[in-house]
């Protein structure tokens, strides 16, 4: 009885304190009420300044909101409003992407931009695929379990309240989720499309099982979230408001409590004092440096802004960079191996419709010691657009005329991947290169090479793939090598010589500054990052809230800008 | 049919070029003529579908985006005049764009550089993606000289260029650059330039922008009202026959 009172009421129901869905106009998509939103005095003193407004700085900023904190979010990209500034086009959305120069190198270079780095309000939320599995129990204890990466210095038990709360506010519709700690959905799972029902039987028919969803749309409209469109533009940005990002999902709300998000803002430096505490953040506005002076600092920038704000934040105090006296900022960073492979097939598959995220299996997560490699992956599905098709069938080494021919084939082919957990390596790292951006800040150079076990992985993922469109009876396939997603650069630990951060996100050097993105993740699972972003965020902001940190000592108001 | 041969043939699949079908210059055998609206050079898989009719569906500002690529071909402003001749020959070649219609995809190449739309990251050992367009353009006039041909790249008899392409491809050529980056820094950039435009989505059968009407049919087969079936083996002189379109 109980159940069925809660699936029929799944689209009703209210996440807890977060009203975003229902604060969002029913018939427009920006957010409303920005005219009113709150607008802090240039030298006023705000308890917690946020850089960055994506999926940890924006639930952060709601929840301390929610707490009675007064908070001001610095973004540097814009303050979207998806009706006036999206396109439902692939190139169109270049500009939802983090564009500015950055260097890649190492042996296993990872590509940037689009890929992995968003800007903006919403930050890479509003152009993720749109997958929100949780990371598994084993996550927290790959050195335990595994003897490889690192012990995280928190456990699921300690994320899984938030984890919850969190699929209630996105919300997270999909099936009954038989891996990691079991665990049901607040919405029931989307229709699938052609594509994804040939690979589910071809997965079917090796045993392998896979299971509709997670993902964060809703399934029925939302509050005042209309219902999702099928037309496929998710890593375009969604103009139907109905996949989740922070600008929808956490920032109406935190507005609507007292949160100043101050858009195109690019945080250059954050200063600390003789005694070495923060004092609040330098940034850049319309060509000009400004500052904002804070009792704490939190730092939401993902795993290459972040690094490259603590490492040019250096005084001589801090010669080296916020954080890093034992010259850990920035190392750890982590992709997951993401190749993708195609299949044709007689019908059209016309992948394009629905969104790519459909079906997902978590079976191979976990070491298996018969495969010879630590941890696993798991394997998704993706629906990539003409020119991410394009890229694809390029890839597996076609141009001109074949090129042509399989790119006039689009409609017959569908496309399945995987997520392949990768070791967090001390040489994967950001560093400050010598070039300058436009604003005169050092810019990001990221290394990455993979190890053997990374290699191993890859490899045995991919045939696992080729395995499954074989028995779906493929034609024919193509395969591309990539990466998918970011995290590391900063990593939570229970002591000061292995990280950065302690397990409050605390800087272990400094007692009011915070990380609270993906960089503090120190190994990454198979699971895509979001949800466990915004859950290691919602944590910060409980413990906070609740005092159970000791809080940022609160000193006298003082007005004016630090020498 | 070239299908006939092979271990397992894949019924219906014997155009794709893994599978034995024709990779040659040249219009492909057994595919259709463009019956309506535009397709680079006229043939698609799709002959009776054009995505441009359904813009009054799609929302204002998608519209604009995309007609705008379609009508106001940028004017060159980053390449000067031999890189371009080099550029837009190589461009058709990596897109067997032998004919017009062509979809302008140096010109919408050379407006993303000039605006310095790039892309966010740039390779260690390779230069700024726009000082990679230049150098390619200057490595395929060297390496056509080499191969004879004194005038460069544009002026090379199609074999040579193609050869020329081919060796890109798998970085055989000896530039001072690094060959295969740098080609997955143009490719990049052609791809995007290509399939970005509706003539393009027109030859794949693409179902567009479809916002905010979405799309309600995603089974196998299934087709909006708006979405044709693809065409295959149909000889495009025996159809303007049959369909008596003289």
């Amino acid at each position: 009885m109980r159940e069925r009172l809660r699936v029929a009421l799944k689209g009703a129901r209210r996440p807890p304190e977060n009203d975003s869905a229902f604060l969002l106009d029913p018939h427009r998509r920006g957010v409303p009420g920005l005219e009113r939103m709150r607008r802090f005095r240039p030298h006023e003193t705000v308890d917690m300044l946020i850089v960055g407004a994506g999926a940890g700085g924006a639930t952060l900023a709601q929840r301390l909101a929610r707490r009675g904190w007064k908070v001001l979010v610095l973004e540097a990209g814009p303050f979207w409003d998806p009706d006036e500034d999206w396109v439902s086009d692939e190139a169109g959305a270049h500009e939802l992407y983090w564009t500015e120069p950055r260097v890649i190198g190492g042996q296993d270079p990872v590509e940037l931009g689009k890929n992995n780095c968003g800007r903006g309000v919403g930050g890479s939320m509003v152009h993720y695929a749109g997958f929100t599995p949780r990371f598994h129990p084993s996550d927290f204890e790959v050195r335990t379990r595994d003897g490889v990466g690192a012990d995280w210095p928190i456990s699921y038990q300690e994320l899984k309240p938030h984890y919850e709360r969190l699929e209630q506010e996105l919300p997270v519709a999909g099936e009954w989720w038989p891996w990691g700690d079991p665990h049901g959905y607040p919405h029931g799972p989307h229709p699938v499309g052609a594509g994804a029902l040939r690979a589910w039987e071809g997965a079917r028919r090796l045993g392998i099982r896979m299971c509709v969803g997670p993902v964060g749309i809703a399934n029925g409209s939302f509050g005042h979230r209309p219902h999702c469109i099928y037309r496929g533009f998710c890593l375009q940005g969604c103009k139907v408001n109905a996949k989740a990002s922070p600008l929808v999902t956490h920032i109406p709300d935190a507005i609507e409590h007292g949160v100043e998000v101050r858009a195109e803002c690019m945080a250059s430096r954050i200063e600390t004092d003789e005694s070495g505490r923060c004092t609040g953040v330098a940034y850049l506005q319309e060509g000009r440096e400004r500052f904002q002076p804070a009792e704490a600092v939190a730092v939401a920038g993902y795993s290459i802004e972040t690094p490259r704000l603590l490492l040019n934040s250096t005084s001589a105090r801090f010669p080296h960079g916020l954080a890093n006296n034992n010259d850990l900022v920035g190392r750890g960073v982590m992709v997951q191996g993401a190749p993708q492979v195609a299949g044709r097939f007689g019908e059209e598959m016309r992948m394009y419709k629905a969104p790519p995220p459909e079906i997902n299996s978590e079976q191979f997560y976990e070491t298996d010691p018969s495969r010879g490699f630590a941890r696993g992956f798991s394997i998704q599905t993706v629906g990539p657009l003409p020119i991410g098709w394009a890229e694809h069938v390029l890839a597996d080494g076609h141009w001109g005329q074949a090129l042509r021919e399989y790119m006039r084939d689009y409609n017959h082919w569908y496309t399945i991947g995987v997520l392949c957990e990768l070791l967090p390596r001390a040489e994967n790292r950001v560093r400050l290169a010598e070039e300058t951006d436009r604003h005169g800040i050092p810019i990001a150079r990221l290394d990455y090479t993979q190890c053997d076990n990374d290699r191993a992985n890859i490899a045995f993922a991919k045939q696992k793939l080729h395995a499954i469109l074989e028995a779906a009876e493929a034609q024919d396939v193509l395969t591309i090598d990539r990466y998918a997603h970011l995290v590391g650069g900063c990593a939570m630990s229970d002591s000061p010589g292995c990280g950065v951060v302690d397990s409050d996100h605390r800087a272990w050097d400094i007692p009011n500054l915070f990380v609270t993105d993906g960089s503090v993740m120190p190994t990454q699972g198979s699971a895509n990052p979001a949800l466990t972003i915004m859950a290691l965020a919602s944590r910060l902001a409980e413990r906070l809230g609740d005092k159970r940190i000791r809080p940022p000592v609160r000193r006298r108001r003082r007005v004016g800008v630090p020498a | 049919m070239a299908a006939t041969a092979r271990r397992r043939p894949p019924e219906g699949a014997g155009h794709l070029p893994k599978q034995g079908g024709s990779i040659e210059p040249g219009p492909p055998a057994e595919l259709p003529r463009q019956r309506r609206g535009t397709t680079p050079q006229m043939r698609g898989r799709y002959p009776d579908y054009d995505v441009l009719e359904t813009i009054d569906h799609w929302d204002a500002l998608t519209r604009r985006v995309v007609l705008d690529r379609v009508a106001m071909v940028p004017e060159l402003r980053f390449f000067d005049e031999a890189e371009a001749r080099t550029l837009k020959a190589f461009c058709d070649v990596v897109l067997a764009q032998d004919a017009e219609p062509r979809i302008p995809v140096l010109a919408l190449v050379d407006a993303k550089l000039y605006e310095g739309r790039l892309d966010g990251f740039r390779y260690d050992d390779m230069p700024a993606d726009p000082e990679t367009w230049r150098q390619v353009a200057a490595g395929l006039d060297a390496s056509a000289r080499e191969s004879g041909c004194e005038d460069g790249f544009a002026a090379a008899s199609s074999e040579l260029r193609h050869e020329i392409v081919e060796r890109f491809a798998h970085g055989e050529l000896d530039w001072e650059l690094p060959v295969e980056k740098a080609w997955t820094v143009v490719m990049r950039a052609v791809l995007a330039a290509f399939y970005s435009h509706p003539w393009a989505w027109n030859e794949i059968g693409f179902g567009g922008p479809a916002y905010p009407r979405g799309f309600a049919r995603l089974g196998a087969g299934q087709r909006e009202h708006w979405e044709a079936p693809p065409e295959f083996a149909r000889d495009p002189e025996a159809d303007v026959h049959e369909r008596g379109l003289e």
